[in-house]
C-alpha cells in the first residue's frame, strides 16, 4: 500500500493553504479534492445540497474537470510550491488500529475516483473537510430546485454550471447576502431574501448594495411552500410569522421562482474526525459538534489536525477567508514541525505575524436561530412536511415515532407509541430514533436531516440540543456504488482464506 | 430505581434476555431487564436478520424449528411490526468445494427431517434475478427467512412494557448478594434489586459476570462486519448465503450483506466496545458486487460492525448453574438472532419449571468442564497483540 508524509483532504482555502505552507517547509504534501464530484453522485445531494439545478454541459466530465481547475487558483498555486495533486478524488474512509480493531498496519485513508477505489496510508493527516448545508423542512424540499448555499455556491464557484434562474434565499446572514450577491452576477435574478429575524442578519452595507440591485428583503417571515409542475420548483409562497412563529393570516405572498436556497446555516463536515475516533465537543456558535483543537489545530488523536470550516463555522468566516487560511497555515506548519522538516524555532517563526483566533467573535450560539426557521417552517407548512427528504418521512412520523409507510403496519400498541413515550424509556437517542423511523438513512446519507432531527428530538424531550449524542457517521461517508468500492488490490490470501462465519476461527483483512 | 424487588432480573437488553422476559412476563412474573446500554445496542440490533434451521450447527436443530414456528405469529403477538419474512433460504455454490459441502449439509438436514431441495442455477436465477453466473448450483430450505434486527427489540422492548415489565437502559450489573447458594439481589449502578431468579443473557460480557459468581462460562468475543447498499427494486425475498457472505434484501430494498474476517476483542462490563469499521468493507462489496453482478450499480450508503461472542465449540450456552442454583446462563454464540422466539420460551421455562420441552441437552455447561481458564490465549481467541 502506498504511503505518504503528509495528506491534505480538501482544496478550499483552509487545505491549500495547509499544504502550501508544508510543502515550503519542505515536506512532501498529498492535497486531495473530490471536485469534480460525479453527476450521479451530485444527484444524490452528496457532499452538498446541489437540488439537481446542474446544467447540463457538466455531463461532459472534461468540462468539469477544466472548470474546476479554472475555479481555484488555490491548486495552481499548491503545484507551483511542490504539492502532489490529486482531484476528483473523494476520500470516503479513514482507519487506523484502536480498541477493537489492531490488524491495520498503519492509519490510512480509503479514497476512490469515479473508477475504482485504493487505500492510501499517511504519516501525517490535515483534515480541511470545509462544511455543508443546513437542511429544513418545507413543503416542495423534494422538488428540484430546493437547494443549499454550499450546494449553489459550489456550482457556481467551482462548475460555472448553477442551472437557475429566479433563486428566493432563505437566512439574511452573510452566507445568505454572499450568495444573493453570487448569483446577481452569476445572472441569477434573487427576488427575495426571507429570514425568520425581524432583521437583517448579515452585513449592513452588503445589505444595502443587495436592496440597490432590486432585491426585497422579507424578514419576520418563513416559507408556506414550494411548489411547481413536473417536479420542478416554480413558485414560493411565503407568510409572515408573529413572535410564536405562527403564520400570520391574510400575509400569503407568492414569489415566481424556479430555486430556494437556504442558506440558513452551514454544519462542518466532521465525518472523517469522527471515524478516526477523535474527540468532539458540541459547540452551538461554531454550528454543532467540531473536534477539539489545539491552537496548532492538532486534533485529540496524533498526527491528525484540522483547518477551516471542518473545524468550525459561524456566519462572520463568510465575509473572513483569512480565518480558514490562518488555521490552515498552522496546520501545515504544525504538521511539518512534527514531521521535523522543520524544528521548532523555526516553526515559531513562520507562525507568528498568523492569528488564530476569529477576528469577528461568533455568535452565543446559532441553534435557536435555526430552531425558530424550524417552528416556522413546521407551523406554516404543516406537520406533514419532509424531515427527511430521502426516506420520505415526516415530522409528523417522526414525533410519533411511527414504523415507515411502506410497512403498512397500525395497531393499537403502535398508536400508543411517541417519541413522547420513548424519551421517559431513557435518555433520547438519535441512533434509535433512526432505527425505528429510518430518518437519515436514505441516499444523502442523513447530510441533510441530522441537524432537523436534533433539533425536532430535543425539542420534544425538552432539553438543550446539546444534550443529544451525536448522530453516528459510517463509512463510506460517500455513496460508493458496489464496483467502485471493489479492491482491485485485494490480495491473494483475502481470496483464499476468506472465513465464512468463523470457519475457520483466524482473522484475514485486505 | 425506581423498583427494588423482582420476580426475576434479567441482565441483557438484547434478544435473548427480551424474549425470555416477554415470556416471563406473560406468565405473570415480575421482571425486570437492565441493560449497560440501550435495548439491542449491540449484536442482536446490529446482525444481518437472518433466521435458520442451523443445519450447520445440528444441537441447535431442535431449538431453531421451533423458532421459526413462533416466529411466523410473533409481530402478531408482539403487537409491533418486525419484518418477518418466510420465503425461505437459498444457499449458493461457486465452487465444486463448496457445492460439495452443501451437499453434506443437505445430507444432515434430512436426517432430522427438515424440509431441503437441491436447486439449479435456472431456479436460482429465478430466486435471485441478477445472480452470477459463476453460481454452480445450491440449496434451498423453504422454512428459511429473516427479519429486521432493530424493529425486533423494539417489539420485544415495548411487548414487555405493555404487560408492565420493566427495562433499566444505561444500568449495568456491579455485583451480585449469594445467600445460601442462591443470588438473592442483583447491584446495579443504579441501585439493588432484590430478586428470586436471575437470567444472565449479556452477550460478550455473559463470562464476566459469571466470574462474578464465581462460575467459568467460557465465551470469546469477536468483532464483525456488515454493509448496506441504497434501496433497490424488490429482487429477492429469501435469506441468501453464497460467496463468503450471507445477506437479504430490507423491505426496504437495501441489500445488506456481511461476512469475512472477524477480530477477537476484549470486553468490559460497563463500556461500550468500540464498534470500529475496518477497509473489509471493501472486500464485502466486492463479493456482494461477484454475487450479484446486476447490483455491482448500487452505492454503498454505510458499514456498521457488532460484537458477538463464541462459545469453544460455536454452540450456545443455555442451562441453570449449580451454584448459586438460581442464575440461568444464555449465550448464543453469534446464532442469537433467528433463535430469539425459541430462546425465550426454553429459558423462561427453565427459570418457572426448571425444565424445558424442546431439546436443549446439546447446549449445556458442563460440556465445557475440562477447558481451562486460558483457553482463549491457548487458541489464540485473543485480540492481535495478546497472542503468545
Amino acid at each position: 500500500m502506498e504511503s505518504k508524509p503528509l495528506v491534505v483532504v480538501g482544496a478550499g482555502v483552509a487545505g491549500t493553504a495547509a499544504a502550501i505552507e508544508a510543502a515550503r517547509a519542505g515536506v512532501q504534501v498529498t492535497l486531495i479534492d473530490e471536485n469534480p464530484i460525479s453527476l450521479s453522485t451530485m444527484d444524490m445531494d452528496v457532499p452538498l445540497f446541489f437540488g439537481r439545478r446542474i446544467a447540463g454541459e457538466l455531463s461532459d466530465r472534461a468540462v468539469m474537470l477544466e472548470r474546476v481547475i479554472a475555479a481555484n487558483d488555490g491548486l495552481a498555486r499548491a503545484v507551483d510550491a511542490g504539492v502532489d495533486l490529486c482531484i476528483g478524488t473523494c476520500v470516503w474512509g479513514a482507519f487506523r488500529n484502536s480498541d477493537n480493531s489492531r490488524v491495520l498496519d498503519g492509519p490510512q485513508l480509503g479514497l476512490a475516483d469515479d473508477r475504482q477505489s485504493w487505500m492510501l496510508k499517511y504519516d501525517r493527516l490535515i483534515v480541511a473537510t470545509g462544511a455543508r448545508d443546513l437542511g429544513m423542512p418545507f413543503a416542495g424540499s423534494d422538488l428540484t430546485g430546493a437547494m443549499g448555499a454550499n450546494g449553489a455556491h459550489s456550482l457556481m464557484r467551482n462548475y460555472e454550471a448553477l442551472a437557475s434562474r429566479r433563486m428566493v434565499i432563505l437566512g439574511s446572514g452573510n452566507l445568505g447576502l454572499n450568495i444573493a450577491r453570487m448569483a446577481l452576477m452569476s445572472g441569477v435574478k434573487v427576488p427575495a431574501v426571507v429570514d425568520v429575524s425581524p432583521t437583517v442578519r448579515g452585513d449592513e452595507a452588503l445589505a444595502l448594495e443587495l436592496r440597490s440591485l432590486g432585491v426585497e428583503f422579507y424578514t419576520s417571515h418563513t416559507v408556506k411552500e414550494a411548489s411547481g409542475a413536473d417536479g420542478e420548483i416554480d413558485s414560493v409562497v411565503l407568510v409572515q410569522i408573529d413572535e410564536n412563529n405562527e403564520p400570520v393570516v391574510g400575509s400569503k405572498k407568492v414569489i415566481a421562482a424556479d430555486t430556494v436556497c437556504l442558506a440558513i446555516g452551514s454544519v462542518p463536515n466532521v465525518e472523517l474526525l469522527s471515524l478516526l475516533g477523535c474527540e468532539m465537543s458540541f459547540k452551538s456558535e461554531l454550528g454543532g459538534y467540531v473536534p477539539d483543537h489545539d491552537e496548532w489545530m492538532r486534533t485529540s488523536v496524533e498526527n491528525v489536525f484540522v483547518a477551516g470550516d471542518a473545524a468550525g463555522f459561524h456566519d462572520g468566516m463568510v465575509q473572513e477567508p483569512e480565518i480558514a487560511e490562518n488555521q490552515g497555515r498552522l496546520a501545515g506548519i504544525a504538521a511539518a514541525e512534527s514531521l521535523s522538516a522543520i524544528d521548532s524555532s523555526e516553526a515559531h517563526a513562520r507562525r507568528s505575524g498568523i492569528w488564530a483566533s476569529t477576528s469577528s467573535a461568533p455568535p452565543a450560539e446559532v441553534h435557536s436561530y435555526w430552531k425558530k426557521w424550524l417552528d416556522s417552517l413546521v407551523n406554516a407548512g404543516g406537520p406533514d412536511v419532509f424531515v427527511c427528504r430521502c426516506e420520505e418521512v415526516t415530522c409528523a412520523e417522526l414525533i410519533d415515532l411511527q414504523p415507515p409507510r411502506y410497512l403498512n403496519w397500525t395497531s393499537e400498541q403502535m398508536d400508543r407509541r411517541s417519541l413522547q413515550a420513548h424519551v421517559k424509556d431513557g435518555p433520547v437517542n438519535p441512533n434509535i430514533v433512526k432505527r425505528l423511523t429510518r430518518v437519515g438513512t436514505g441516499h444523502c446519507q442523513g447530510r441533510l436531516c441530522r441537524e432537523q432531527v436534533s433539533l425536532l428530538l430535543a425539542g420534544e424531550a425538552g432539553i438543550n440540543v446539546a444534550e443529544l449524542p451525536m448522530m453516528t457517521y459510517r463509512p463510506p461517508v460517500r455513496p460508493l456504488p458496489l464496483k467502485v468500492m471493489w479492491p482491485h488490490d485485494e490480495t491473494e490470501q483475502v481470496r483464499t482464506e476468506w472465513p465464512k462465519w468463523f470457519h475457520p476461527p483466524g482473522k484475514v483483512l485486505g | 430505581m425506581p423498583v427494588d424487588r423482582a420476580d426475576v432480573v434479567v441482565i441483557g437488553a438484547g434478544v435473548s434476555g427480551l424474549s425470555t422476559a416477554w415470556y416471563l412476563a406473560k406468565a405473570g412474573k415480575d421482571v425486570v431487564v437492565v441493560d449497560k446500554g440501550v435495548v439491542g445496542g449491540e449484536a442482536s440490533g446490529r446482525n444481518g436478520g437472518m433466521i435458520s434451521e442451523r443445519v450447520d450447527e445440528p444441537p441447535l436443530i431442535p431449538m431453531a424449528v421451533e423458532s421459526l414456528r413462533l416466529w411466523k405469529t410473533l409481530e402478531v403477538d408482539l403487537g409491533y411490526p418486525i419484518e418477518f419474512i418466510h420465503q425461505g433460504r437459498l444457499q449458493v455454490a461457486v465452487t465444486e468445494e463448496e457445492m460439495g459441502d452443501l451437499f453434506s449439509e443437505r445430507d444432515v438436514a434430512l436426517r432430522h427431517g427438515i424440509n431441503v431441495e437441491v436447486v439449479d442455477t435456472r431456479e436460482i436465477e429465478d430466486m435471485v434475478p441478477g445472480i452470477s453466473d459463476r453460481v454452480l448450483g445450491g440449496t434451498f430450505f423453504s422454512n428459511g427467512g429473516h427479519a429486521n434486527p432493530q424493529r425486533t427489540v423494539q417489539a420485544y422492548a415495548w411487548a414487555i412494557q405493555d404487560l408492565g415489565g420493566e427495562i433499566y437502559q444505561h444500568t449495568a450489573v456491579t455485583g451480585f448478594q449469594v445467600v445460601a447458594g442462591r443470588v438473592s439481589a442483583v447491584e446495579t449502578t443504579a441501585g439493588v434489586i432484590e430478586t428470586d431468579e436471575v437470567v444472565a443473557a449479556a452477550g460478550p460480557q455473559t463470562g464476566l459476570l459469571a466470574e462474578m459468581v464465581g462460575a467459568h462460562v467460557p465465551v470469546a468475543p469477536a468483532r464483525v462486519e456488515i454493509l448496506a447498499t441504497t434501496a433497490l427494486p424488490p429482487l429477492f425475498d429469501i435469506a441468501l448465503v453464497g460467496n463468503g457472505l450471507y445477506g437479504r434484501q430490507a423491505a426496504r430494498g437495501n441489500l445488506l450483506f456481511g461476512g469475512g474476517a472477524h477480530e477477537w476483542i476484549d470486553v468490559d462490563l460497563t463500556g461500550d466496545p468500540a464498534k470500529p469499521n475496518t477497509p473489509l468493507v471493501r472486500n464485502i462489496a466486492r463479493r456482494l458486487a461477484e454475487l450479484i453482478p446486476g447490483a455491482a450499480d448500487a452505492p454503498v450508503l454505510r458499514s456498521w460492525a457488532g460484537v458477538v461472542e463464541q462459545s469453544p465449540d460455536y454452540v450456545p450456552i443455555i442451562d441453570v448453574l449449580d451454584d448459586p442454583s438460581n442464575y440461568v446462563v444464555v449465550t448464543a454464540s453469534a446464532h442469537g438472532f433467528g433463535l430469539t422466539p425459541a430462546t425465550g420460551k426454553v429459558v423462561s421455562d427453565l427459570v418457572l419449571h426448571g425444565e424445558s420441552s424442546i431439546d436443549i441437552s446439546g447446549l449445556r455447561l458442563d460440556r465445557f468442564a475440562d477447558v481451562e481458564p486460558g483457553w482463549r490465549e491457548e487458541r489464540g481467541w485473543v485480540p492481535v497483540g495478546e497472542r503468545d
